[in-house]
């Protein structure tokens, strides 16, 4: 008897140490998610007595027939197509010059760095100044250019690239501190051998540098696009909410509109667009696995 | 095409890697740099390539002063000590890339980067990746890029030293084999004395940035200028016998000795050194006398290891050999393959 409970409490010890973890996730992280997935098919759902009418897909109905959501969905799905590619072309030119041995190389790494640690909506101030019609920065260079001013965040129509331009801002030093650790893993023999063939800064960019660089890109590539999706925290600081005239819905925005905009809150509708927020993330995710797995896979085929 | 390199220099920061070198390279030669770890070898190899720029001093090409012409218009072919191959190509995309560079038509690049192929003998590995090659395929693919794209030079920074001591010497043989099939020159870069002997038809010895002494292989070791060079060649290494001359005889470890000399210097400290195969023992009277203490066998040579003052001495025995531990034996030397130099500034007196 006293054997067995010896072996018993064996087989159990590791569990109590990963016990408080656990419990932490499933009350904080496995709990909500099906909750939300469950609460996304009641129907009628009233969260504080717990009532509904049945399970069916009238949330789902009701969102993708809600113009915001479109709206939001349509915002969210230009903002990723948009930031994603040109933040990370962005980032590789930055990334690359600032690999190169340049004077003051240290002060313009902390300069490019210095956001990163910085919280968003203390830097997002920072843009909403900048931004400014009549006294921001953007504008003087515009106007020192000889263009005209833009009213970034009064008129509905410039807020989308407000936006952008903030988000894109935002996610660069990040970005580059990925690609420079994947740069400074390329050989510098590589570009000795390359110079001596004959091979100029171009040549050796494209052919050496961009493919061996590949796979730090794709892995840059799919966490941002995850975290871009999400979109919401860059709203706050520029425009206190979806922009001018509500017309920057994205899809984390209208959830959380759906909860705290609304008397009384909706919480079926933001669980639908949760879920449906979920579904768009878990196949862009997939696809750029597939095609990250099938790029090496050729590589490493032949 | 011969190569004229005229007070060559390079100064890093406060460390002289390159001091004052001059050398001829005679067309269609293979000529080694040897010499000690650190010595400025791959410095010099790398000015020669047009990577790093001189601090001082020119370099021609033929009738052409090349000290200022870029890497990439230099037409010389390097090839590295861990081969430097592009990781994400395929051996044939390897051999390609510099034909790609001069923007040969795709067909003529193929077929050229597939001759040289079949010149390094890895004709069967071109969809291969770099990683999925043995050092000895890998070193042959960037031999075959440094040549296609027929460079007028070709240098070659320790090519073998990543590889082992069997497919060393297989390598080395190859680079003898495709160096003269094409009647490249080139410059051959080691620390491994007898590779340097094994395939050169002139070694230049470098010490400390400065070239020691440029001649063929077995000139280098029956007439070393100075005992730098004499220690440095030979396998295994030259004996060294403290000796000086005194009352216009030569003393080797306190021992009057026969060896005649002229315009030595009184009372300077000097090594008398001699190659292995230049001892003998109890051959000849001399006043010169030593203690064995062991006896070995390398291969097929007997080597005894003999006790003369404070030095140690080796010399081939015959294997049937009698000589035992502590056996007291007479040393002279024949007239080959024994120097006397200077202690202090290595010059050579005999
Ligand atoms: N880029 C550099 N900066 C400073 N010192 C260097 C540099 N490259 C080489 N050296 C120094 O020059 C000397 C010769 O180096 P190297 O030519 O690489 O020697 P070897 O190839 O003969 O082993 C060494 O002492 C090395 O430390
Ligand atoms: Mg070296």
């Amino acid at each position: 008897m006293k054997r067995w409970s010896k072996i018993s409490f064996k087989r159990i010890e590791p569990f109590l140490y990963l016990a408080p973890f656990l419990i932490g996730i499933i009350i904080f992280t496995l709990y909500p998610i099906f909750n939300v997935f469950f609460m996304s098919f009641k129907e009628n759902y009233k969260y504080l007595t717990g009532e509904f009418s049945g399970y069916g897909f009238d949330n789902f109905v009701q969102i993708l027939s809600d113009p915001y959501f479109i709206q939001s969905l349509k915002n969210t799905f230009s903002y990723v197509l948009i930031v994603i590619p040109i933040s990370t072309c962005l980032a590789i030119v930055f990334a690359v010059l600032l690999n190169q041995n340049i004077k003051l190389k240290a002060l313009f790494q902390t300069a490019y760095f210095l956001p990163m640690v910085t919280s968003v909506t203390a830097v997002g101030m920072a843009w909403k100044f900048m931004f400014n019609y009549n006294s921001g920065l953007i504008n003087f260079f515009l106007n020192l250019l000889g263009f005209e001013g833009i009213n970034w965040l009064q008129i509905a129509s410039n807020n989308f690239a407000a936006l952008a331009i903030f988000g894109i801002c935002n996610i660069l030093p990040f970005i580059i501190i990925l690609l420079l650790s994947g740069l400074q893993n390329i050989d510098p023999l590589y570009y000795t051998a390359a110079k001596v063939d004959g091979a100029n800064t171009l040549t050796c960019f494209f052919r050496i540098t961009l493919p061996l660089l590949a796979p730090t890109i794709c892995m840059v590539l799919i966490v941002n696009t995850i975290s871009t999706f999400k979109v919401f925290n860059e709203l706050f600081p520029l425009f206190n909410g979806p922009g001018i005239a509500y017309n920057l819905f994205t899809v984390v925005y209208y959830i959380y509109y759906q909860f705290r905009g609304l008397t009384p809150p909706k919480y079926g509708l933001a669980a639908a667009a949760a879920i449906i927020l979920f579904i768009i993330i878990f196949c862009f995710t997939m696809i750029q696995l597939y095609v990250q797995k099938k790029y090496s896979l050729e590589e490493n085929k032949s | 095409m011969k190569i004229t390199i005229e007070n060559l220099t390079k100064q890093f920061d406060n460390h002289l890697a390159v001091n004052n070198f001059s050398a001829q390279i005679e067309s269609g030669q293979l000529v080694s740099l040897l010499g000690p770890s650190g010595c400025g070898k791959s410095t010099m190899l790398n000015m020669l390539s047009g990577i790093l720029t001189p601090s001082q001093g020119k370099i021609w090409f033929d009738e052409d002063d090349v000290t200022d012409v870029a890497a990439e218009k230099r037409g010389v072919g390097l090839v590295f000590q861990n081969y430097a191959l592009y990781p994400h190509m395929t051996v044939l995309e390897n051999i390609c890339f510099p034909l790609e560079i001069q923007r040969v038509p795709k067909a003529e690049r193929i077929a050229r980067a597939k001759e040289m192929a079949q010149l390094v003998h890895v004709e069967d590995l071109l969809d291969r990746l770099p990683k999925q090659m043995s050092g000895g395929q890998q070193q042959r693919v960037a031999i075959a890029r440094a040549l296609v794209k027929k460079p007028r030079l070709l240098l070659l920074d320790e090519p073998l030293s990543n590889l082992d001591a069997r497919l060393r010497i297989e390598m080395r043989e190859e680079i003898r084999r495709i160096q003269q099939s094409i009647g490249i020159t080139t410059i051959f870069v080691t620390h491994d004395q007898e590779e340097a002997m094994s395939i050169s038809d002139a070694i230049i010895l470098m010490k400390q940035g400065v070239l020691q002494q440029m001649d063929k292989p077995q000139e280098l070791y029956d007439q070393p200028k100075n005992c730098f060079v004499a220690d440095f060649l030979g396998n295994p290494t030259i004996n060294k016998l403290n000796a000086v001359y005194e009352g216009g005889r030569l003393l080797v470890e306190g021992m009057p000795c026969d060896i005649e000399t002229s315009s030595v210097p009184a009372s300077a400290p000097l090594y008398l050194s001699c190659r292995v195969e230049s001892v003998l023992i109890n051959q000849k009277p001399s006043s010169i006398k030593g203690t064995i203490i062991d006896t070995y066998v390398i291969g097929k040579e007997n080597i005894a290891n003999i006790q003369v003052g404070n030095s140690r001495v080796r010399a081939y025995i015959d294997s049937d050999s009698a000589l035992r531990p502590t056996e007291e034996v007479t040393l002279s030397f024949k007239n080959k393959g024994v120097f006397l130099f200077d202690a202090n500034s290595g010059e050579r007196y005999i």
